[in-house]
C-alpha cells in the first residue's frame, strides 16, 4: 500500500473535503474523475485510502464494475476498512451501499464547511491507517480532555448518563443537545453491557435478558465509557472486551426507518433495535472499531453548535473498522 | 426515572408524566390498566431511550387494542422527536399540542412555545418570531421544519 488517498469523484466539494482529509492523515491526495480512472490508479498504485462518490446506484455500480474489471473485488488491493463512500442521501436511501461487500465507511455529504469536516474526518482516517484504530484520543484534537470511567454494574448506567449530561451542560451545550447526547451514551452503553457479551461460539448471552436487570460487570464483562471534548467536538466511546460486533446486523439496525412501516414490538428479544438509528438521525456520527473476540469500541461524535437546527443538520458519517 | 400524576376527571383519566423513560420504567405499574379515555400530558418528559420507546409503544398499543381513546398533549421536544421517527408511536391517538423549540438570536437562550397542532397546520408551520423572555431579543424556531413537523405533514 502507498501513502495515497484516492478520491474518485468529479465534485469540487468532495475534492476540498478529501484534500483536507489527506492533509490531516499525512497522505498524498490523488483525484480520479471517473470510476475507470480510479480503478486504474487502484491497480497501479495501491492507495491506502479510497474515497468514492456513490451518490446513486448507477454511480456505485459503475465503480464496482470498474474495480471488478481492473483489480478484482476480492483482490488484496481492496479492503473495506479503507473504502469510504460519499453520498448526498441519508443511509436508508442507499441500500446498495449497505449490501455492498465493499462497505466500510459512509459519509453523508452535508459538509457545511468541507475543510472543517475534512479536518475532523481526517483524524479518523489517520486512526484507521494505524495498526489498530482504538482509543478516543486518536479521534479528537490533541487538546481534548478525556475522562474514562469503568462501570462496575449495569445499574450504574443511568448515573453515568446523567453525569455526562451535566458535563455537557457545563461545557455550554444546549440542554436539548445534551439530552440527545446523553441518549446516545445510554444506547452505546446498553449495547456494550447486554448485546456485546457472547459465548465461546458467538451466541448472544443476554439477548432476552431485561435491560433493567442488575448485573455485575466483572472480568470480560467490564465496560468502560470515555468522554472527550476538544472545544468543538465531543466524542464518547463505549468499550467492551468481546469483539462480537456483526457488520451486517449493525448496518441493518442503523439504516432502518419506522416512518412508513410500523415498529413491531418483539417480546422475544429484550433490546429495541432502534437506539443507534435514532442517534444517527439526531445528528450523531459513529465510529465502530472491532477486533474479533477481543475488543469493540463504539464512538459517537457530536459537534457543539450555536443552534439545534445546525446540530441536527451537522456533517455526519458512519465508519466501521473490523480486524479478524 | 419517570414520575406520574394521575387524575380522574369524569370518564377521562388525565396523566401527567415527568422525567426520563427508560428500561426501568414500568408503565403498567405506573399508569395502571388502560382507561376508556386517556389524556397524556408529556410536558416534562425530558428523555426517552430505545427500550423506553419499546415499553411505551407496547403499553399504548395494548391500550388502543382494548378500545382506549388516546390524546397526547403538551408533548415535549423529546416526545415530538419520537412521534416523528416512529409512525406508530402514538398508537393511533391524537396529538393535541406540542412544545416548539425557539432560540434567542441575542442571548442564545433556549425557549419553548406551546402550540396546538391544528393551529400549526393552519399557519402552515410558519412560526412568528417571539420575544425572548430573558433579554427580549428575537427568538426564532430552532429546528428543521420538515423534520420537526413531519408527523403533521404525513
Amino acid at each position: 500500500m502507498n501513502n495515497i488517498l484516492l478520491l474518485i469523484s468529479a465534485r469540487p466539494e468532495d475534492e476540498a473535503f478529501a484534500a483536507e482529509v489527506a492533509a490531516v492523515a499525512a497522505l498524498t491526495c490523488r483525484v480520479a474523475r471517473s470510476p475507470e480512472e480510479g480503478a486504474e490508479i487502484i491497480a497501479s498504485d495501491s492507495p491506502r485510502v479510497i474515497l468514492a462518490d456513490a451518490s446513486d446506484e448507477e454511480c456505485y455500480s459503475d465503480l464496482e464494475a470498474a474495480i471488478q474489471e481492473k483489480v478484482g473485488l476480492f483482490s488484496d488491493k481492496i479492503d473495506a476498512n479503507a473504502i469510504h463512500f460519499i453520498t448526498s442521501q441519508n443511509l436508508e436511501k442507499v441500500p446498495y451501499l449497505i449490501q455492498s461487500p465493499l462497505f466500510g465507511h459512509f459519509i453523508f455529504r452535508n459538509y457545511g464547511n468541507p475543510k472543517e469536516a475534512g479536518a475532523q474526518y481526517g483524524r479518523l482516517v489517520l486512526a484507521t491507517i494505524q495498526e489498530r484504530a482504538f482509543g478516543l484520543e486518536k479521534l479528537l484534537q490533541e487538546n481534548a480532555k478525556i475522562q474514562t470511567v469503568k462501570l462496575q454494574s449495569t445499574v450504574q448506567k443511568q448515573g453515568a448518563v446523567e453525569a455526562i449530561k451535566n458535563y455537557l451542560l457545563a461545557a455550554k451545550f444546549q440542554s436539548r443537545m445534551a439530552s440527545v447526547i446523553a441518549n446516545a451514551v445510554d444506547e452505546i452503553l446498553m449495547n456494550a453491557m447486554f448485546d456485546a457479551p457472547v459465548d465461546d461460539i458467538g451466541r448472544p448471552l443476554f439477548a432476552s435478558v431485561s435491560r433493567s436487570t442488575a448485573m455485575k460487570l466483572e472480568g470480560r464483562h467490564a465496560v468502560e465509557i470515555s468522554v472527550g471534548f476538544d472545544g468543538r467536538y465531543v466524542g464518547l466511546t463505549a468499550v467492551d472486551s468481546f469483539g462480537s460486533l456483526d457488520k451486517a446486523k449493525l448496518l441493518s439496525h442503523i439504516s432502518k426507518v419506522y416512518t412508513e412501516e410500523e415498529y413491531k414490538v418483539k417480546t422475544s428479544v429484550a433490546g429495541a433495535g432502534i437506539g443507534l438509528a435514532t442517534v444517527f438521525r439526531s445528528g450523531g456520527s459513529f465510529f465502530f472499531s472491532s477486533e474479533s473476540r477481543h475488543r469493540t469500541e463504539v464512538t459517537v461524535f457530536f459537534k457543539r453548535t450555536d443552534s439545534f437546527r445546525e446540530f441536527k443538520d451537522q456533517f455526519r458519517f458512519i465508519s466501521t473498522q473490523f480486524y479478524f | 426515572m419517570l414520575n406520574v400524576v394521575k387524575e380522574q376527571i369524569g370518564s377521562i383519566l388525565s396523566i401527567r408524566l415527568s422525567g426520563a423513560i427508560e428500561e426501568s420504567t414500568n408503565l403498567e405499574k405506573l399508569l395502571g390498566p388502560p382507561a376508556p379515555e386517556m389524556h397524556i400530558h408529556c410536558k416534562e418528559v425530558s428523555r426517552i431511550n430505545s427500550v423506553g420507546v419499546k415499553l411505551w409503544i407496547k403499553y399504548f398499543q395494548d391500550a388502543q387494542s382494548r378500545g382506549s381513546k388516546l390524546k397526547f398533549s403538551e408533548c415535549s421536544t423529546a416526545i415530538v422527536e419520537q412521534i416523528n421517527l416512529i409512525s406508530n408511536f402514538i398508537a393511533n391517538g391524537v396529538v393535541e399540542s406540542i412544545f416548539v423549540p425557539f432560540s434567542c438570536g441575542k442571548c442564545r437562550s433556549e425557549l419553548v412555545g406551546l402550540f396546538k397542532t391544528e393551529d400549526l397546520k393552519k399557519v402552515k408551520f410558519k412560526l412568528p418570531t417571539l420575544k425572548c423572555s430573558k433579554c427580549t431579543g428575537p427568538a426564532t424556531f430552532d429546528d428543521i421544519p420538515e423534520e420537526y413537523f413531519a408527523f403533521l405533514m404525513r
